[in-house]
């Protein structure tokens, strides 16, 4: 059983010229919530195959309850190589498409600098087989062997 | 801000994934680099602020807690991410 999400068309105000002139860019953009010992955030986060880590602003980490003094530190770059701090907690992370639901623990780091989660491999992508299906814009995924959860 | 400590229960996200996909484009445009809260049911943009505080804000406001709504960043559409 998989998971399928099409991808969120994001409208920009000219025409997009690697894409044949289209005004819309479609983006594997999911709907996320993350579960905290005392509260839960829905948020739309973008699936990325290049990022290391599952990031969320720092903002939530105190919303849904996490303390994030004393937490583990790291440092990560963006894609414009722009260093962040990033505070690691554990959480669980829940995930629709609908018909199928899935919820599982996960490592995540939280960093300042983060306006868009961003859904990358450790805590989210290690745990499912991913299929970018860029015909149809839709993302499918399947549920792996390290899989945790629910 | 509203931090109440009480869990809620979570809302019923069954149908927003579907129907924020099919959200109008025009109605996106609008709030292209803002922070927006989507209605459980992806068809409505319930708040938005110019950043997350802002967004937190909007919502205590309207006394919307934040975790009955799909919290997003929309993408400025001038730039492309790369």
């Amino acid at each position: 059983m998989s998971l399928l999400f099409r991808y969120k068309v994001e409208p920009v105000p000219h025409a997009v010229l690697s894409l044949g002139g289209r005004w819309s860019r479609p983006r594997p953009i999911i709907s996320v919530s993350v579960i905290g010992p005392t509260s839960t955030r829905p948020i739309d986060g973008r699936l990325d195959t290049g990022a290391d880590d599952t990031i969320f602003p720092e903002r939530f980490a105190a919303l849904i309850g996490v303390d994030l003094t004393g937490a583990p530190r790291g440092q990560a770059t963006t894609a414009d190589m722009t260093p962040v701090s990033v505070r690691y907690a554990h959480v669980a992370l829940r995930l629709t498409d609908g018909v199928e639901y899935r919820e599982w623990p996960a490592w995540v780091g939280f960093s300042p600098k983060i306006h868009r989660p961003l859904f990358g491999f450790a805590g989210f992508l290690q745990f499912f087989t991913a299929a970018f299906h860029g015909d149809r814009e839709q993302v499918e995924l399947t549920v792996n062997s390290l899989y945790p959860g629910t | 801000m509203n931090t109440d400590s009480k869990r809620l229960e979570p809302p019923d996200l069954s149908h927003y994934e579907e129907n924020r996909s099919k959200f109008p484009p025009e109605e996106l445009l609008k709030y292209a680099g803002k922070f927006v809260a989507f209605s459980p049911d992806g068809t409505r943009i319930v708040a938005s602020g110019d950043s997350w505080e802002g967004l937190d804000a909007a919502l205590e406001a309207a006394g919307i807690h934040f975790s009955q709504v799909v919290s997003a960043y929309l993408e400025p559409g001038e730039v492309s991410c790369i």
